[in-house]
């Protein structure tokens, strides 16, 4: 009889086991499809590093979460900053009454007031050779001196972060001055990136190397310890500052309901819980047994969201579930190494691009929802002219040919083969077999080169490459982060992978980068993005779009691209969860 | 044997140095340069030199195989460079999830497919034997994606018996999000276990000292179970042994489909993201491993077989 009552417990112990949805608390549920490496803001250099990391640090501007144009307002500032006629020198004062989360770090445990010494102290940290942050490029060259302490401190053995820099000085306890040394009309929104979240100098030094595990910020949510986990659960911040949710954002976000939480204080959940799922198929079946809030569509399960109409599926609306599809800020394109003397042939990269079935690889693998890119520039961003439209990117094999003989290869003749590298996953093998086969048409013969990660990364750096894929999505909402990437100093091992160099588009791209937006600066972004498009320094892709399914209770979430700050205006209907859990 | 232990104990010393040579060469003269990955999209040649210059990639040749050889030794592999994280900390809190799911589902698959191949060996040239034959080819014919694709989808998904994803510690709060990946871990093992095991014992069914028990009247059973496994050990002991470094190395496919924290998606991540300190630890952990367990391997034989003696 024992082995039998054992076998039994054992059974239930398995079976049954699977947990129900909770609709006591006030908590939401999502998914990062990467795990997570720590939370040390100067090293959040992936999207997904920066939504965790923008759920516990913050900056002094944030995106406003409804607005759109994507517009910046004050966050641990109290107010947008003021900046000289000369436009280099920034004045930013804080919010008063900030706290950071409690923590051993600090006196008693408890978490002290947010004062302009840690926003300097956090932006040296950016630039401390000891640390080599991924995101020091952002201050590269743009302050006053400091260059010159990162330099002088590379050499020493440890980094002094009291001696002051001219560039980054306290005015007094909650207000700072930075000066640039040249314009850099986009420094607000650098300001406003997860590189540049704020941290406590002695939650720095209380934790040391272990600091990424410990984040101790001042955001609406706390994790005292971070463990590398399938699961990070967030509290809400018991201490965080009055902060409200916006009172008005985009046309029509009141009929979407996304101001009915107007004017409350936040954050509205109590909890947040991340899984980190990394394969698409538990992404899908979590969210469709309402273990989740909210999923990143991608790939193979586009088909299982959409009708080729680009509707939401039926079965999904009958369980209240919400399609929000925008397009994104990014620009995919096969670049050709312009080292390579072939490709120093215009109308060979233009008859290239006018061979390339964008129609087909859309429908094949973006299920239609791509939109052909005319120019490096993604739509919605300055610079991106709708009327413009790209001659060469028309599908016309006639014209491809036509080209290709003038180019002084009839046929393809005496064009050697020409070797495309990628990743080696199967989608991106599949999509370069695709281009092979477009590009046959017009007697191009194409070879696939798969590589791991490092190995494509290091082959374009070090410039061992024809061809190669990729995709750019922005850092910030500005042309200048799409153009850069065909901008010749940039060129390897540098953003500009095509080593592209044009001495028109170089000294455009240098006047019209300096200056503040403008009708006049927008002029020359759309003229950079039209002469450079036409002369074919890549065969252009697509700008994708972002799909998201959000279920009925979640309430809310908008599309944002640069959404670190998003979470903290989430809010969950508990009473509608209840009621369509039934459903799924 | 405390000699013969000693001993191959000490081959640790020259087989570590072999393996530190060739991660050191491997690493450091024939991959690539680490920094742009580590440093992100938009990494400046300045910037690289420096990282290089830091991660002590510039410092003489031998300098650097000498701290490669130094960490195989100490233990002490440093921190990651992706994640900054401490590795021995990364190991220990990786191994523990993947041993939730491997070790059982190990010790389950064994046990499960001995009991099979002696019933197959019992019944040989039966229809039992040619069920369980048929039953193995299948089993190793599917590939181990459609498994996992379908009981998930199945199992956890539609009948919700199981979690989909996801890992909580400490037991029993475990076994809901490792119950259905160890189950397809068994189905998995199942073919392959079966199949070499069958061979083995019906190898030993045909010798001399079977047809012997027999003449002398003992059952089946008692010829199968005492004599024929007893000498078909050696063979099962030696295959079930080497298995032992990739439990602890983690199921990749497993832990990723079912978000399991585990060392191999740990290994996966430092392969994407050139982290060498990781790869390293990670190799020399597995060469340490399948040394030792080789010698422990030795050291059952001579349980299994009284003949053998370690010298």
């Amino acid at each position: 009889m024992k082995p039998l009552v054992l076998l039994v417990s054992a059974l239930l112990l398995v079976f049954g086991c699977s947990k129900e949805n909770k609709f006591d608390e006030r908590e939401i549920n999502l998914i990062s499809p990467e795990k997570i490496a720590g939370f040390d803001p100067i090293n959040a250099s992936d999207r997904y590093s920066g939504n965790e990391t923008g759920k516990v640090y913050e900056g002094l501007f944030e995106f406003h979460p409804l607005k759109r144009p994507y517009e910046l307002m004050p966050n641990l500032a109290e107010s947008m900053p003021t900046v000289s006629e000369d436009g280099l020198t920034y004045t930013v004062k804080l919010r008063r009454g900030v706290l950071f989360h409690d923590s051993p770090a600090f006196k008693d445990g408890i978490g002290r007031e947010l004062k302009a010494d840690d926003v300097i102290y956090s932006l040296k940290r950016l630039a401390d050779p000891k640390l080599n942050a991924k995101g020091w490029w952002l201050l590269d060259e743009r302050l006053v001196g400091l260059n010159e302490w990162r330099a002088k401190h590379a050499l020493l053995d440890v980094t002094n972060y009291d001696e002051v820099i001219e560039g980054l000085q306290k005015v007094d306890d909650y207000s700072i001055q930075m000066k640039l040394k040249k314009p850099f009309p986009q420094f607000l929104y650098a300001l406003a990136m997860p590189y540049t979240f704020i941290v406590a100098k002695e939650a720095v030094e209380h934790f040391g190397k272990q600091f990424l595990n410990y984040p101790v910020g001042t955001g609406a949510f706390i994790l005292p310890k971070f463990e590398q986990t399938s699961t990070i659960t967030y509290v809400r911040n018991p201490k965080f500052r009055e902060k409200f949710y916006p009172t008005e954002g985009e046309e029509g976000d009141d009929k979407l309901g996304l101001l009915a939480d107007a004017g409350k204080k936040i954050p509205l959940v109590d909890k947040i819980n991340v899984h980190i799922i990394v394969e698409s198929q538990p992404k899908w079946l979590s969210f469709m047994k309402a273990k989740e809030d909210l999923l990143e569509v991608k790939d193979v399960n586009i088909q299982q969201t959409i009708t080729p109409e680009k509707e939401l599926k039926t079965e999904h609306k009958e369980k209240g579930v919400r399609l929000i599809m925008k397009p994104m800020l990014d620009v995919t394109y096969f670049a050709f190494n312009h080292e390579e003397p072939i490709f120093k042939n215009r109308k060979l990269r233009q008859a290239m691009n006018m061979a390339f079935d964008r129609a087909g690889f859309n429908r094949l693998f973006h299920e239609n929802t791509g939109f052909e890119a005319h120019g490096p520039v993604p739509p919605g961003l300055g610079g991106n002219r709708k009327e413009f439209k790209n001659p060469f990117i028309r599908y016309d094999l006639d014209q491809a040919k036509r080209l290709l003989v003038e180019a002084g290869y009839p046929g393809g003749k005496g064009l050697p083969t020409i070797v495309v590298q990628t990743r080696s996953d199967t989608v991106a093998r599949q999509q370069v077999e695709f281009f092979e086969k477009s590009m046959e048409k017009i007697g191009i013969n194409i070879d696939v080169g798969t590589n791991t990660w490092p190995e494509l990364v290091n082959k374009v750096t070090k410039k061992q490459h024809q061809m190669y894929t990729m995709a750019w999505g922005a850092d910030y909402p500005d042309a200048e982060n799409f153009l850069g990437l065909l901008y010749c100093p940039n060129q390897s091992p540098g953003s500009n992978g095509a080593n592209y160099c044009n001495p028109d588009f170089d000294a455009l791209y240098k006047t019209a980068t300096v200056l503040q937006d403008s009708p006049e600066r927008t002029a020359m972004y759309e003229k950079l993005n039209e002469s450079v498009a036409l002369d074919a320094p890549w065969v252009l892709g697509f700008h994708r779009t972002d799909i998201y399914l959000a279920q009925a209770w979640l309430k809310n979430f908008k599309h944002m691209e640069f959404n670190h700050s998003q979470f903290q205006y989430l809010n969950v209907d508990l009473e509608v969860k209840k009621q369509l859990s039934k459903k799924f | 044997m405390i000699k013969y232990v000693i001993r191959r104990l000490l081959y640790l010393i020259p087989v570590l140095l072999g393996v530190s040579f060739i991660i050191f060469v491997l690493f450091n003269l024939v991959s690539g340069d680490p920094t742009a990955v580590l440093l992100g999209k938009n990494a400046t040649a300045r910037q690289m030199a420096e990282l290089r210059e830091q991660l002590g990639l510039n410092k003489p040749l031998l300098e650097q195989y000498f701290d490669v050889v130094r960490s195989a030794f100490t233990f002490n592999f440093g921190t990651s460079w992706a994640t900054k994280q401490d590795i021995s900390q990364m190991i220990v809190q990786g191994a523990y999830p993947s041993l939730c799911l491997t070790l059982p589902a190990f010790v389950f698959a064994t046990i499960l497919s001995l009991v099979i191949s002696l019933v197959a060996a019992f019944y040989r040239g039966k229809g039992i034997d040619l069920f369980v034959r048929i039953m193995c080819i299948a089993g190793v014919s599917v590939s181990a994606l459609a498994y996992i694709l379908f009981f998930q989808y199945f199992f956890a998904y539609k009948l919700g018996w199981f979690e989909i994803s996801g890992f909580e510690y400490g037991f029993p709060d475990f076994v809901p999000y490792v119950a259905l990946p160890a189950i397809i871990f068994v189905l998995l093992s199942l073919g392959p276990d079966v199949r070499f095991f069958r061979t083995v014992i019906l190898d030993e069914i045909y010798q001399d000292y079977v047809r012997t028990a027999r003449a002398k009247g003992l059952t089946e059973i008692v010829v199968l179970l005492k004599h024929v496994l007893r000498n078909a050990l050696i063979p099962i002991i030696t295959y079930v042994v080497i298995q032992i470094p990739s439990l602890i190395l983690g199921a990749l496919l497993l832990e990723n489909f079912f978000s399991i924290p585990g060392l191999g998606g740990i290994t996966l991540n430092a392969l994407n993201s050139s982290d060498f300190p990781v790869i390293k630890a990670m190799a020399i952990l597995s060469s340490v491993l399948y040394i030792l367990l080789s010698l422990l391997t030795d050291v059952l034989y001579t349980f299994a077989d009284p003949r053998v003696k370690l010298k």
